[in-house]
C-alpha cells in the first residue's frame, strides 16, 4: 500500500494499477449502462452489484482500503442483497411500462444525457489532467482507518451525528408507509378460516406433492391422481409444466410390466 | 503492519464545542428524537397532545437559545491544534435565518396540528392502507398519524443546519436531513391521497436527482480546492493553480442542487404538482421554511465561497457565475409570473407565485453582500404572508375537503366578509401594494440591487411584479364582485391554532408594511456572513 501511495504521490501510475484500472473500469461502466438498459429488475440489480464491486476494488487501488471494503460489505453485501430480496418479494415478473407518456421524451433524454456525459468527460479530462494529487501521505500517515476516524470525530463530528437523524427519518418513514396496524376484527378467526376451507370448489385436504417417479423426480413433473390424471395443483405456478419426452414417458420395465 | 504500530500513537482529541452555539440545533433534533420515543411508548390517545406540546416547546426553546447567541460570530467547533473547522458557523445572518425558520416553524406546526377544521386533521391515519380501498374509507374519521410531528421537527432541524453549515459536506447532510422528512410529509394527505402520493414520489425522485448533482459538485470542488470548507474554496479561487474547469463545473452542479430546492426555473417543474398534492399545512411549511433554508444556503455559498464577501473587491468568481444566475433569475421571475396568470387552482397559483418569488430572492443573492439584509427581510415578509395564505386556504371547505378551485371561491365575500378581507390583504401583500410587507420587501431588495449595479434585473423584477399582480387581483375581484356559485364552499371557523397562524401572518404583513424599519434594523445589525 505504501508503495502505491509513493507512486501516486509522485504522480506516476504503476503498471499493476493501470492494468487493474483498465480491466475494472470498463466492467464498472458496462455494468452501469447495463443496469439502465436491462429489462428485468433482477438483471439490473446484479449489474449494479457488479459496478459497485468494481468501484470497491478501484477505491482500494487508490489507497483507500477502508472505503473499498465498506463499499463491498455494505453496498454490495448488504444493500444490494436487500434490494434483491425486495425485488423477489415484489415479484421478479413486475416490469416497468415502456410506454412513453411524453412523445419523444426518451429520445430527447438519451440525446441530452449523452451530451451531458460528453461535456463532463471532456471537462474532467482537461481538468483532472492538470491537478497534482497531494496530501495522500499525510492523510494515511497513521493508517487509513485511523485517518478517517480522525476526520470523522473532529471536523465532521456534527455531520456524522446528524446522519443519525437521517436514519431515524428513513426508518420511521418506511414504517409509516408500509406498516398496517391490524385490529382485532381484521384477522379472520378459526370459524371463518374453516368455512373458507370447506367452501364449494375448494379441496380441503393437503395438496399432492410433485411427482416422484422412477422416470423423473423433477418438481416440474405433476403428480398422478388415483385415477391416473395429472394434478395441476401439485406444481408451483411459477414452474412451467415440463413435458416428458416419449423416451422418458415410456415404461422402463421397473414395474414388472403391470403398467402400460 | 505499519498501521498497527502507529495506531498506538494516534491521538484524536475531540474539538472544543461551543454548546451554546449548538444549542438551537441540539434542542430541535433532540425534541424530534424524543418525539419518536413518545410514538413508541405512549398510548395512541395521548400521543397527539404530548407531541404538540413537545414540538412547540422545543421550537420556542430553540428560539430562545438563538436569541441568546445574538452577537456571536465564530465557528461552533475549535480544534485543539488551532486548525480551522467550519462545520457550523454562528454568525449574524446564520442566526437570523435559523430564527426565521424556527419562528415560521412554530406557525407551521400549529397548522399541522389543527384538527378542528376537518375531522382528524389534514393527515391520513394509516398511510400504508391502499388509497380508495374499503379500509381507507373505514379510516376516514380516524385521527391523523402523529408521526408527522417528529418528522416536521427533523425537517426544521435540517433546515436550520443548512443555513449555518460552513462546509459543503455538512451542508449536504443537512440538505438530506430536511428533504427526507418533507418527501414523507408530502405523501400523507388525508384527502385526494393518490395525488398526494404522486406528489411525494415526484418530489422524492427529482429531489434525489438534485442531491446527486449537489454531491457531484462537491466532489469536483474538492478536487479543485482540496477542501470542502467554504472559506478554503474562496481562498483557493485566489491562489490555486488547478484547472478552472473543475471549479466551474463543480459550481454549476452545486448550484443545480441548491436552485432545485429554491424552485428556480428551470428546476421548478416539481413545485406546482408537489404544492398541490401535499397536505396544505406541509405546503405552507415548504413555501415558508424550505424557501428560507434554500435561499439561506444559496446566500452563504455564493457570498462566502464564490463572492469573496470577506474581502469585497478582492479576487472572486462573481464575474463567471453572475451572467448565468442573472439569466436564471430573469427566467424564474418571468416564467413564474406568466404561468401564475393562467392558474385556476389557488394552491397552484401560490406555487407559481412561490417560483416567481424565488426569482426576486435570487436578485438579492446576485447582488451579494449589499443586498443581504434586504434578502433576509424579504424571506421573513414573504414567509409569514404565505403561511397565513395557506392557513386561509385550509379553511375554505366543502363536502370534498378543501375547495381549492378558484371558480368555487367566487363571491365568498358575501357570505364571509371577514375571511375575504383577510385574504384580500394577503393577496395585496403578494402583489406588492404599498403599506403591506410585500411592498417593503420588494422595495428593499430592488433598491439594494440597484445600488449593487443590477439595473437590468431590477427592471425585469418590477415588470414581472406587475404581471404577477394580475392573478392576485383576479382572485380579489373574484371574491368580492362575482356571483356565488351553487353549493358554494363554506369558510370554516378557524380553531385556535389556525386562527393563531392567520393572525400572526396578518399582523406581520401589516406591521412590516407600516413599520419595516423595525425588522430592517435587525437585518442590518445581523451584518455579513463570517468569511475569514
Amino acid at each position: 500500500m505504501n508503495l502505491l501511495a509513493d507512486a501516486l504521490a509522485s504522480g506516476t501510475v504503476t503498471t499493476g494499477e493501470a492494468v487493474t484500472f483498465w480491466i475494472l473500469a470498463p466492467i464498472a461502466l458496462g455494468g452501469a449502462i447495463g443496469m439502465v438498459l436491462a429489462r428485468s429488475a433482477v438483471h439490473s440489480a446484479l449489474l449494479l452489484a457488479c459496478t459497485m464491486l468494481s468501484l470497491g476494488v478501484l477505491y482500494m487501488l487508490q489507497s483507500g482500503p477502508f472505503i473499498g471494503f465498506v463499499q463491498i460489505i455494505v453496498y454490495t453485501g448488504a444493500i444490494m442483497m436487500l434490494f434483491l430480496f425486495v425485488i423477489m418479494l415484489v415479484g421478479r415478473d413486475s416490469r416497468d411500462s415502456l410506454l412513453e407518456t411524453l412523445r419523444g421524451q426518451r429520445l430527447a433524454a438519451i440525446g441530452l444525457g449523452i451530451g451531458m456525459a460528453l461535456l463532463l468527460c471532456t471537462g474532467l479530462a482537461r481538468g483532472i489532467g492538470s491537478v497534482t494529487a497531494v496530501g495522500l501521505d499525510e492523510a494515511n500517515a497513521n493508517g487509513n482507518v485511523q485517518g478517517i476516524a480522525a476526520d470523522l470525530f473532529t471536523k465532521y463530528v456534527f455531520a456524522f451525528e446528524v446522519t443519525s437523524a437521517l436514519l431515524i427519518t428513513a426508518a420511521v418513514g418506511a414504517m409509516l408507509l408500509a406498516h398496517v396496524e391490524r385490529r382485532k376484527g381484521d384477522r379472520p378467526g378459526q370459524k371463518e378460516l374453516s368455512r373458507l376451507r370447506f367452501r364449494k370448489g375448494n379441496y380441503p385436504g393437503p395438496k399432492a406433492g410433485p411427482g416422484v417417479f422412477a422416470t423423473s423426480d423433477s418438481v416440474a413433473t405433476p403428480a398422478l391422481l388415483p385415477d391416473g390424471t395429472e394434478s395441476e395443483r401439485s406444481i408451483s405456478p411459477v414452474v412451467p409444466v415440463r413435458e416428458l419426452t416419449p423416451a422418458e414417458a415410456a415404461p422402463k420395465g421397473t414395474d414388472g410390466g403391470k403398467r402400460k | 503492519m505499519t498501521t498497527m504500530v502507529s495506531a498506538d500513537t494516534l491521538d484524536i482529541s475531540f474539538p472544543e464545542v461551543d454548546y451554546l452555539a449548538l444549542a438551537p440545533l441540539l434542542i430541535v433534533f433532540g425534541a424530534a428524537c424524543v418525539g419518536i420515543l413518545l410514538e413508541a411508548f405512549l398510548p395512541r390517545t395521548r400521543r397527539y397532545s404530548a407531541q404538540l406540546v413537545l414540538s412547540v416547546v422545543g421550537l420556542v426553546a430553540a428560539l430562545v437559545t438563538i436569541v441568546m447567541n445574538v452577537g456571536e460570530d465564530r465557528p461552533a467547533f475549535a480544534m485543539s491544534d488551532g486548525s480551522r473547522v467550519d462545520a457550523i458557523v454562528i454568525d449574524g445572518p446564520g442566526l437570523f435565518l435559523m430564527g426565521a425558520i424556527v419562528a415560521m416553524g412554530v406557525i407551521a406546526v400549529l397548522l399541522i396540528a389543527e384538527r378542528r377544521v376537518s375531522a382528524g386533521g389534514a393527515f391520513v391515519a394509516h398511510a400504508a392502507v391502499a388509497a380508495d380501498s374499503k379500509a381507507d374509507a373505514a379510516q376516514a374519521r380516524h385521527p391523523g398519524a402523529t408521526e408527522v410531528f417528529p418528522l416536521t421537527m427533523f425537517a426544521i432541524g435540517g433546515m436550520m443546519l443548512f443555513c449555518v453549515a460552513g462546509d459543503l459536506l455538512t451542508m449536504f447532510i443537512a440538505l438530506e436531513a430536511f428533504s427526507l422528512p418533507l418527501y414523507l410529509l408530502c405523501g400523507l394527505a388525508r384527502r385526494r391521497r393518490l395525488l398526494s402520493q404522486e406528489a411525494a414520489m415526484k418530489y422524492f425522485l427529482l429531489g434525489a436527482f438534485a442531491s446527486a448533482f449537489f454531491i457531484y459538485g462537491v466532489a469536483l470542488l474538492y478536487g479543485y480546492a482540496g477542501s470542502v470548507q467554504l472559506v478554503d474554496i474562496n481562498a483557493a479561487i485566489a491562489a490555486s493553480g488547478n484547472s478552472q474547469v473543475l471549479l466551474l463545473s463543480g459550481l454549476a452542479m452545486l448550484a443545480v442542487g441548491l436552485l432545485f430546492k429554491a424552485a428556480a426555473v428551470p428546476f421548478h417543474v416539481w413545485t406546482p404538482d408537489v404544492y398541490t398534492g401535499a397536505p396544505t399545512p406541509v405546503t405552507a411549511l415548504m413555501a415558508a421554511c424550505t424557501k428560507v433554508a434554500a435561499i439561506g444556503g444559496l446566500l452563504r455559498v455564493f457570498n462566502v465561497a464564490f463572492g469573496n464577501s470577506g474581502n469585497p473587491g478582492g479576487p472572486s468568481l462573481a464575474w463567471d457565475w453572475r451572467p448565468i444566475l442573472i439569466a436564471i433569475a430573469i427566467a424564474t421571475m418571468v416564467i413564474g409570473a406568466i404561468l401564475a396568470v393562467t392558474q385556476t387552482d389557488i394552491k397552484r397559483l401560490l406555487a407559481y407565485s412561490s417560483i416567481a418569488n424565488a426569482g426576486y430572492l435570487l436578485v438579492g443573492v446576485i447582488a451579494l453582500g449589499q443586498a443581504l439584509g434586504a434578502t433576509l427581510f424579504y424571506l421573513v415578509a414573504y414567509g409569514f404572508t404565505v403561511l397565513a395564505a395557506f392557513a386561509v386556504v385550509t379553511l375554505v371547505r366543502d363536502s370534498q375537503g378543501e375547495a381549492t378551485h378558484l371558480s368555487r371561491w367566487a363571491g365568498l365575500a358575501k357570505r364571509s366578509p371577514r375571511f375575504a378581507v383577510i385574504f384580500t390583504l394577503l393577496m395585496l401583500a403578494f402583489a406588492g401594494i404599498p403599506l403591506t410587507s410585500g411592498f417593503a420587501a420588494k422595495f428593499a431588495v430592488f433598491s439594494s440591487a440597484l445600488e449593487a449595479g443590477q439595473t437590468s434585473l431590477v427592471i425585469v423584477g418590477v415588470l414581472s411584479s406587475v404581471i404577477l399582480a394580475f392573478p392576485y387581483l383576479k382572485v380579489v375581484v373574484l371574491l368580492w364582485l362575482s356571483q356565488p356559485v351553487e353549493d358554494a364552499p363554506a369558510v370554516s371557523m378557524p380553531g385556535f391554532m389556525t386562527g393563531t397562524a392567520v393572525t400572526v401572518g396578518v399582523v406581520f404583513t401589516v406591521l412590516l408594511g407600516l413599520a419595516p424599519q423595525v425588522l430592517l434594523n435587525i437585518v442590518d445589525g445581523a451584518g455579513q456572513f463570517l468569511a475569514k
